[in-house]
C-alpha cells in the first residue's frame, strides 16, 4: 500500500528533536511504524541531532554525579518487568505502554476511545472508530489536530485517506469526512485543545466529545 | 589554493559558525588524520561493554563525556541548574539500563544517546516526570522496525552529517539549532535573531530542505 499523505517536514523534525509533546509524538510513531519514507527522514534528523549534542559546549556536572548514577545502578534490582498492556491486536506498538479508556459512544455510527498518556498538556489523543459510510460532523479545533489512519478509509475536500496516511490539519480546516463504504475506519488522533463541533449534530454531541 | 578555500562557503562558514558548533571542528580534523571517526567508535564499544560486561569504567567514560553534553543541551531546552544535573544522570542511568538494545551497526553513540536525552525531554512535560520510568514508555518498536539496509556504516553517516551541516550558512545552522534544542515558538525565534516572523518562516522551510536533501544523501 503506497502511503501518500505524510507529517509535514516541520512536525518529523520537531518528533526527532523532541520538542512535540507526548500525544503528538505517540500520533506521529504510528505512521513511522508504516512509513520508512518517514522513518528515514527521522533518522537522519536524529542524526543532526547526535551532532549538535557532540557539539554542545559541556555543561559540568555537580560533584559526585557519577557516584550517585553508580550508588542508584547499585540499588537497582533486576529491571521492573513491562507493565501488562490492555493492548488489542491491530494497533500500533506506540500504543502498547499506555492504558486505554473504554470505548463511547459519541454518536451514531462513532465511538472514541481515549488513551490514557501520564501527562499530556492540552492534548488528548485517542480512537476514532467510525462505520462504513459515516459522515462525521462538521468540526473545527481550537488548536491543531493530528490524524493517523490505522484502518480503513475517509475522504473530505483536502483528500482521500487510506490506511497508513496522516492528516495535519490547523484550528482554520473545516473538514467533513466522510467514511469509506467498505468498512470501518478507526484513527489515532491528537487533538490540542477543543473539538468544536458545529451545525445541529455538533450541538448534541459536543457534551460528549470533551473527553 | 588557499585564497580560493578562503573564498568558498565552508572557509566563510568557519568565522561565522555558532560558538557550539566550532569545538566540533577540531575534532573532525583531527578525525579526518586517519580517515576515520575513532571518537565515536570508542563511545560505540563503551556502550557495548557496558551492555555486555557491565563496565564500570567504559560506563564512567561514557559519563564524563556525554552527562555534561545532555545536561547542556537540556539547559537549552529551558530546564533549570537542578533539574537538568538531575536528568542527564537520569539519562545515563537508561544508557546502563538499555545498553543492550544499542546496535552500532544502526546508530552512532551519540546518535543513540542524544535519542535518549530526546525521550527525556518530552518527559520534562510530566508533572510527575520523576515517578516514571525514563524513556520505557517511549515506541522503541519505530527503531526496532527501520531495516538497517544503508551501504554505509552509522560512524560514517554520522561524520557526513557532520560535514553537511557545516556546508550550511549560518543562519541556517542557527534556525536548525534552535528549532532542536530550544522549542521557541517562531515568533520567539523572530524576536531573539531580530527578524521578522516571515523570514523566520522561510528559512525554517529552507532549513527543512536542506534538512531532507541532507537526509536523501544519505539513504
Ligand atoms: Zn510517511
Amino acid at each position: 500500500m503506497t502511503i501518500r499523505h505524510h507529517p509535514s517536514d516541520e512536525t518529523l523534525a520537531a518528533y526527532a528533536a523532541g520538542t512535540l509533546d507526548l500525544g503528538r509524538r505517540v500520533v506521529v510513531a504510528s505512521h513511522l511504524e508504516r512509513c520508512a519514507a518517514c522513518r528515514r527522514f527521522v533518522r537522519g534528523a536524529e542524526q543532526v541531532g547526535g551532532v549538535m549534542l557532540e557539539d554542545l559546549s559541556p555543561a559540568p556536572m555537580s560533584e559526585h554525579a557519577l557516584a550517585r548514577t553508580l550508588a542508584r545502578i547499585d540499588r537497582e534490582h533486576s529491571r521492573q518487568p513491562a507493565k501488562p498492556v490492555a493492548n488489542e491486536p491491530g494497533l500500533p506498538a506506540c500504543l502498547k505502554p499506555y492504558e486505554m479508556g473504554r470505548w463511547r459512544w459519541v454518536g451514531p455510527g462513532v465511538e472514541m476511545r481515549p488513551i490514557l498518556l501520564p501527562e499530556s498538556g492540552n492534548v488528548r489523543v485517542f480512537l476514532l472508530k467510525a462505520g462504513p459510510g459515516t459522515r462525521l460532523p462538521q468540526h473545527t479545533h481550537e488548536g491543531s489536530e493530528l490524524t493517523s489512519i490505522l484502518v480503513g478509509s475517509f475522504h473530505h475536500e483536502g483528500g482521500d485517506f487510506f490506511a497508513g496516511d496522516f492528516e495535519e490539519a490547523d484550528g482554520d480546516v473545516e473538514h467533513r469526512p466522510i467514511v469509506g463504504t467498505d468498512m470501518a475506519c478507526i484513527c489515532l488522533v491528537a487533538l490540542e485543545g477543543q473539538l468544536k463541533l458545529s451545525g445541529f449534530i455538533g450541538a448534541l454531541l459536543n457534551p460528549f466529545v470533551r473527553l | 589554493m588557499s585564497a580560493l578555500r578562503l573564498a568558498s562557503p565552508t572557509a566563510r562558514n568557519f568565522r561565522t559558525l555558532a560558538p557550539s558548533l566550532r569545538p566540533a571542528r577540531a575534532r573532525l580534523t583531527d578525525a579526518a588524520m586517519d580517515g576515520k571517526p575513532l571518537a565515536t567508535l570508542d563511545y560505540s564499544q563503551m556502550i557495548v561493554a557496558v551492555a555486555r560486561q557491565r563496565d564500570r569504567a567504559a560506563f564512567g567514560a561514557l559519563f564524563d563525556h556525554f552527562a555534561p553534553r545532555i545536561k547542556a543541551y537540556l539547559l537549552r531546552a529551558g530546564a533549570d541548574e537542578g533539574l537538568a544535573d538531575e536528568l542527564a544522570q537520569e539519562a545515563l542511568l537508561a544508557v546502563w539500563r538499555k545498553a543492550e538494545t544499542f546496535d552500532a551497526a544502526r546508530a552512532t553513540a551519540a546518535t543513540w544517546i542524544f535519542t535518549i536525552a530526546r525521550n527525556l525531554r518530552t518527559d520534562r512535560f510530566r508533572k510527575e516526570w520523576r515517578d516514571v520510568p525514563v524513556g520505557d514508555d517511549l515506541p522503541d518498536a519505530i527503531d526496532e522496525a527501520a531495516a538497517p539496509d544503508e551501504s554505509l556504516s552509522e560512524a560514517e553517516r554520522g561524520e557526513r552529517v557532520r560535514h553537511a551541516l557545516r556546508q550550511l550558512p549560518p543562519e541556517q545552522i542557527k534556525v536548525i539549532e534552535l528549532s532542536f534544542f530550544e522549542d521557541q515558538p517562531h515568533a520567539e525565534i523572530a524576536q531573539t535573531l531580530g527578524i521578522p516572523l516571515g523570514t523566520v518562516k522561510s528559512r525554517i522551510r529552507i532549513a527543512m530542505a536542506k534538512l531532507r536533501d541532507l537526509v536523501g544523501d544519505l539513504s
